[in-house]
């Protein structure tokens, strides 16, 4: 093509006449009520052979099953590779998009249709380079950050990075300088509500080609992002080349492209080589349709271009349809107005109208005819909300976003994990719970007795079991909730929420299992076999008895009996065991044979005996670990029979009675034993004044005291002696000694309430022969000068290596 | 006689900006308006008429100057609402002289404000000689603004008794006042209007019943958002203000103001400004409108009796006056804020603090 002739051209096409032998094109914002009326309108005008639309051209495939009647917007369509890590690309469609307004169109009257952007693969291809690239640049940095010496080289990559990119320059710019100080408001108040397709089309080309005009700016059309959208028109004009050579006639060809690339289409760009098309990056990739929300697409707003008002701008589709042109501020203001109303906030009709009237006052104001959003919600703001934004906040949320989710008829090109979700959501009768609020469920695991059906005696069962493989995928669509009735083995409750990004979630197991169930199968083998010790078994023993899966139990089972057989530290085999504790007393519950375990706990209980004591000689830091594998060991041995609970005592004895042991640990063994009724008082009194005598150091001392405060606080209280012994010790010191213990013991007794704290100082007061409100006097009286003085001498106090 | 006055009302004080707007008019007219509502936003928020710089009057918030223009528009009554010192009663009379060339219809709303201020009362000589008679009748700011299509104020409107704020209900809603004593009834003329503003901070006030409320389209007017606007609107005030005060003193240099409006803005929040350290608030509103008087104040002080430039002196007395309220606790939390935060600001703010701790005392 000549030079001459192009200019001619593109002329040619700024004053809106299209050149005969030319492709007709218009240009759009994605998701843009107006755009998608008005496209409909112009495909009625030109009656095209063929649609084009901006989308990756592998899409077309999946382009039956988008214009399907029962298919209920807002959908995406979705591609994903099919390696790890999963990388993805999203293409969201509403209702009121104009690519699938023009979809429906070219499907209602028998035209082809197609999507003409680059493949979803080089899409993924492209974006895989250019994280390559970064990672590259990244090691490019870390190398330099060694030899200072040198010029960084990294400096340009970072550069751009870092450079706010062209086109949010563009957009920023307009924020600042439109008169609503919001490229969005600007949008809508400007092409949303224009009169007829002509000032539409003429509006978004020219809106386009500014745009074009600053981002690929002068000569700097480097940047990656141009570099990118060149290719794509490189790559549009070759499908367009394609489909001409293939005899449709160019004038007979619309295509439904985003505003900014309409001057790329009929300008001066070529069509994209043979060679060059080779060259690209590639990833593979698989392809699938997935309902959305609106509130996925009002959080997305970056995609394309802004949308954060879905269901505000639903209504405007609506009032297109139904040619009201006000009919979405009218729509708007009394769907507000009843959401207050239903909230239990008085609106009165006259306020709707009153806001009514301020909108379009508002609108006048800035030279429209129609409110946009802004206009409208402030004067919902105004008018209903007294001034305050709080007050119909969440009604704005509501109206604006709205709860919409889309949905896909059944079998429509999911993929076999999305299917058998949905089979199986529909079987455990949990269809309602797909929804974007989220909803309470509870769960009774046992065996229903009043029903007939073996099926239906055991629903909440399943339920779980679905629920909990769920969980190990990482679907987000179920979380686990805090049981509050503790011990009920039985009951479960759940939070269930579909989200877009459960269904992406769900999409990406397909890589492990065709349903879910075999995924979860796969994901805990995996786990198994990457395992980095006992205690991560038994988790997964844990998760594959929830989730109903005896093979992956009995295959992680084996795992551990042959990882237990090394030596393990005593806190990891406390884990294990604390875990597979818990497995058996869920009973026969969950219907699932766990006599396996039982020899297996026995050997790990068995080595944690024998090893505990020795365990036991270490610093405060391990001690803290330590101490809570005590705990968890012990509740095993009281919990299970047919453990060696005698064992255990002597165990716990010996830690007691041993002077060489980490005095925490010693004091904690010693709670223990008081706990289960094998210490007496005076045995314990005993013990008090040989570690808190005279000649020990403080914090020894004290560090006992803390071991034997972690159990139960009221048990100690309620032993008087035991305080009489602490006052003891106390006296004997000297000042020195008492200001060394004074922090010890105050740190001692940090986890005691104010209230046990107070129970305490009446204890040691009724030894003192005080009585109880002299102590509370003492203690709740204000501070005098002479006990901050005496606390300010604490400052000074030489504490060492404490 | 006009050179006396204390304060001109803004028409006069503002009269070259409004005769420019209204001979550049561009845009149609409301009936009962002097200008576009267009201008009316220029006048407030400032911009350019023909040649004329129009100064702007009320700095920030934009789109709030918006509504209330947009809601006089569809003639609806106007409530300004917001902490003590938000430009409520400024925005009120900036906005009547604008539409209307004439801000002083206004009612100052008390305790002691009566049902007749609201409607009409009767000059009872004339009453009792020759009987009820239109001679006879006063008529109230609101009665004339009805008559005339022009928009009445209403100041401090939740200082008046609950029953006066009725005689507001049916006049909003009917757009009439009746005289039963002559037999007549009077309708509003197209443009009539009511701006009221009333205050969310004081106690002992009276407030607002639904019914009225419901008249009003409210706007609230908030504290201005970042150190730089409210710096902007004190600065923009003081060199109105010293022009009619005679202050004999040069207007405060921009580090004083950012000064002072930092303290402000740190008690009043009740954390610095970066948000990193938590303080003690003080029960004093400490609204931009006090800093402005507190700066007036200094300079006054300056004026008077330094050589004219604001020191840290005159400025820690202005701190202490405005800052130290009655209550007691106000002394303790400011001394906190002069010991944990100023002290540690560093040499820049090092003689401001001694001053003040030196006041403090």
């Amino acid at each position: 093509m000549e030079g001459g002739e192009k200019k001619k051209e593109q002329t040619g096409k700024r004053s809106g006449k299209v050149k005969k032998g030319m492709p007709h094109v218009f240009g759009i914002r994605h998701l843009s009520p107006a755009g998608a009326y008005y496209v409909r309108e112009y495909l009625d005008r030109i009656c095209p052979d063929l649609v084009l639309i901006e989308g990756p051209a592998d899409f077309t495939e999946l382009l039956k099953d988008l214009g399907s009647e029962e298919v209920r917007p807002p959908v995406a369509v979705m591609a994903y590779t099919q390696k790890l890590p999963i990388r993805t690309i999203l293409y969201p469609f509403a209702l009121y998009s104009p690519e699938y307004q023009a979809i429906l169109w070219a499907k209602e009257h028998g035209c082809r249709c197609q999507f003409c952007d680059l493949p979803s693969e080089v899409f993924l291809g492209l974006e895989e380079q250019r994280q390559e690239r970064w990672r590259q640049a990244m090691a490019t940095i870390q190398e330099e950050a060694n030899s200072p010496e040198d010029v960084p080289k990294s400096e340009g990559i970072l550069q751009e990075e870092d450079k706010e990119s062209r086109t949010t320059y563009v957009y920023r710019r307009l924020d600042e300088l439109s008169e609503d100080g919001d490229q969005e408001t600007f949008w809508e108040r400007t092409m949303e509500h224009a009169r007829n397709e002509e000032g539409y089309r003429k509006g978004s080309a020219e809106f386009g080609r500014s745009l074009r005009e600053f981002a690929l700016g002068t000569g700097d059309a480097s940047g990656k992002e141009n570099a990118e959208n060149l290719l794509r028109e490189a790559y549009m004009q070759r499908v367009v080349a394609q489909a001409v050579k293939e005899g449709t006639a160019p004038e007979k060809i619309v295509i439904v492209t985003g505003a900014f690339h309409v001057e790329g289409f009929l300008g001066s760009g070529k069509a994209m080589t043979e060679r060059e098309w080779k060259k690209l990056p590639r990833l593979e990739a698989n392809k699938t349709l997935m309902p959305y929300s609106y509130f996925r697409l009002s959080e997305r707003s970056g995609y394309g271009a802004g949308n954060r008002a879905p269901a505000y701008y639903e209504l405007l589709w609506d009032g297109f349809c139904r040619e009201e042109p006000d009919y979405a501020a009218r729509r708007y203001l009394t769907v507000l107005a009843a959401y207050q109303r239903e909230h239990g906030n008085l609106v009165s009709s006259a306020e709707i109208i009153e806001a009514m009237r301020l909108a379009f006052s508002l609108a006048k104001l800035h030279g429209g005819n129609l409110p946009v959003l802004r206009d409208l919600r402030d004067a919902a703001i105004t008018c209903m909300g007294h001034g305050n934004f709080s007050e119909i906040a969440l009604a704005v949320a509501d109206t604006e976003i709205g709860t919409r989710i889309g949905s896909l008829p059944e079998g429509v090109s999911q993929t076999s994990i999305q299917s058998d979700f949905y089979r199986r959501l529909g079987e455990l009768r949990l269809e309602k719970y797909k929804s974007v609020t989220a909803q309470d469920l509870s769960l009774d695991l046992r065996e229903k007795l009043t029903v007939k059906s073996q099926k239906s005696a055991f629903l909440d069962l399943e339920r779980s079991f679905f629920l909990h493989r769920l969980r190990v995928l990482g679907i987000s669509f179920a979380t686990i909730q805090k049981v509050n009735q503790e011990r009920a083995t039985w009951a479960e409750l759940w939070q269930l929420r579909w989200t877009p990004e459960a269904e992406i979630q769900i999409v990406e197991a397909v890589l492990k299992g065709d349903t879910v169930e075999q995924a979860a199968s796969f994901e805990l083998r995996e786990r198994t076999m990457n395992h980095t010790g006992i205690a991560k078994i038994a988790a997964v023993i844990e998760d594959a008895y929830a989730c109903g899966m005896p093979t992956s139990m009995e295959y992680a089972i084996g795992a551990l009996q042959s990882t237990a057989v090394d030596a393990v530290a005593v806190t990891e085999i406390a884990e294990t065991a604390g875990r597979l504790s818990v497995v058996l007393q869920y009973g026969d519950i969950r219907r699932l044979n766990r006599e396996p375990l039982i020899p297996i706990l026995s050997q790990l209980f068995l080595r944690a005996c024998l090893i505990l004591a020795g365990e036991c000689i270490c610093d405060d830091g391990a001690a803290k670990m330590i101490a809570q594998a005590m705990t968890t060991l012990h509740e095993v041995a009281v919990n299970h029979d047919f453990l060696d609970g005698e064992r255990w005592g002597q165990v716990l004895s010996e830690i007691a009675a041993r002077d060489d042991l980490n005095t925490r640990l010693s004091g904690l063994a010693a709670a223990i034993l008081l706990e289960a009724g094998q210490m007496d008082g005076e045995k314990l009194g005993c013990e008090v004044q040989r570690r808190l005598s005279k000649g020990i150091p403080a914090e020894l001392g004290a560090g006992w005291f803390a071991g034997l405060s972690m159990k139960n606080h009221y048990a100690l209280i309620a032993r008087l002696n035991l305080w009489e012994k602490l006052s003891e010790y106390l006296v004997t010191l000297d000042d020195e000694e008492f200001k060394r213990a004074l922090v010890f013991l105050r740190r001692a007794f940090a986890d005691f309430t104010s209230e046990e704290k107070n129970q305490i100082a009446e204890n040691l007061g009724e030894i003192w022969q005080v009585n109880p409100s002299q102590v509370s006097e003492a203690l709740n009286g204000p501070v005098t000068g002479e006990d901050l003085d005496m606390l300010s001498g604490l400052d000074d106090f030489d504490f060492g290596d404490i | 006689m006009e050179q006396n006055m204390q304060r001109l009302p803004a028409e006069q004080l503002f009269q070259r900006e409004i005769e420019a707007l209204i001979a550049n008019e561009k845009y149609s007219v409301p009936t009962g308006w002097q200008m576009s509502p267009k201008s009316v936003l220029t006048y407030i928020c400032g911009g350019r008429a023909g040649d004329v710089e129009i100064s702007p009057k009320y700095i920030g918030h934009k789109r709030l100057v918006e509504i209330a223009i947009a809601t006089l528009v569809t003639d609806r009554a106007l409530l300004l609402i917001g902490e003590p010192g938000t430009a409520k009663s400024w925005l009120s009379e900036h906005l009547t002289a604008a539409i209307n060339g004439d801000s002083t219809r206004v009612i100052q709303g008390t305790a002691g404000t009566t049902e007749e201020q609201i409607r009409y009362s009767w000059n009872y000589a004339m009453l009792i000689a020759n009987g009820p008679s239109k001679e006879a009748m006063i008529p109230s700011p609101i009665y004339r603004a009805m008559e005339q299509g022009k928009i009445a104020r209403v100041e401090e409107i939740s200082r008046c008794a609950s029953e006066v704020q009725d005689a507001l209900i049916s006049i909003l809603s009917e757009k009439r006042i009746s005289v039963p004593e002559l037999g007549v009834e009077i309708p509003a003329r197209k443009g009539f209007s009511v701006i009221a503003t009333a205050n969310t901070r004081d106690k002992g006030v009276n407030e607002m019943s639904a019914a009225l409320k419901r008249r009003f389209n409210i706007v609230v007017l908030p504290t201005p958002d970042s150190l730089e606007a409210e710096m902007d609107i004190v600065q923009t005030r003081m060199e109105q203000l010293s022009g009619s005060l005679d202050l004999n003193a040069r207007l405060p240099e921009a580090e004083v103001v950012e000064k002072v409006c930092t303290i402000f803005r740190e008690l009043r929040k009740g954390a610095t400004l970066d948000g990193k350290q938590k303080l003690k608030a003080t029960s004093g509103v400490l609204s931009t409108a006090e800093a402005i008087s507190l700066l007036a104040n200094s300079m006054a002080l300056a004026g008077s009796f330094g050589d004219g430039v604001i020191t840290d002196y005159d400025l820690a007395a202005g701190l202490q006056g405005a800052i130290v309220k009655e209550d007691e606790k106000d002394g303790k939390a400011w001394e906190e804020y002069l010991e944990n935060i100023m002290k540690k600001r560093g040499s820049r703010w090092l003689s401001l603090y001694q001053e003040c701790k030196e006041l403090n005392r």
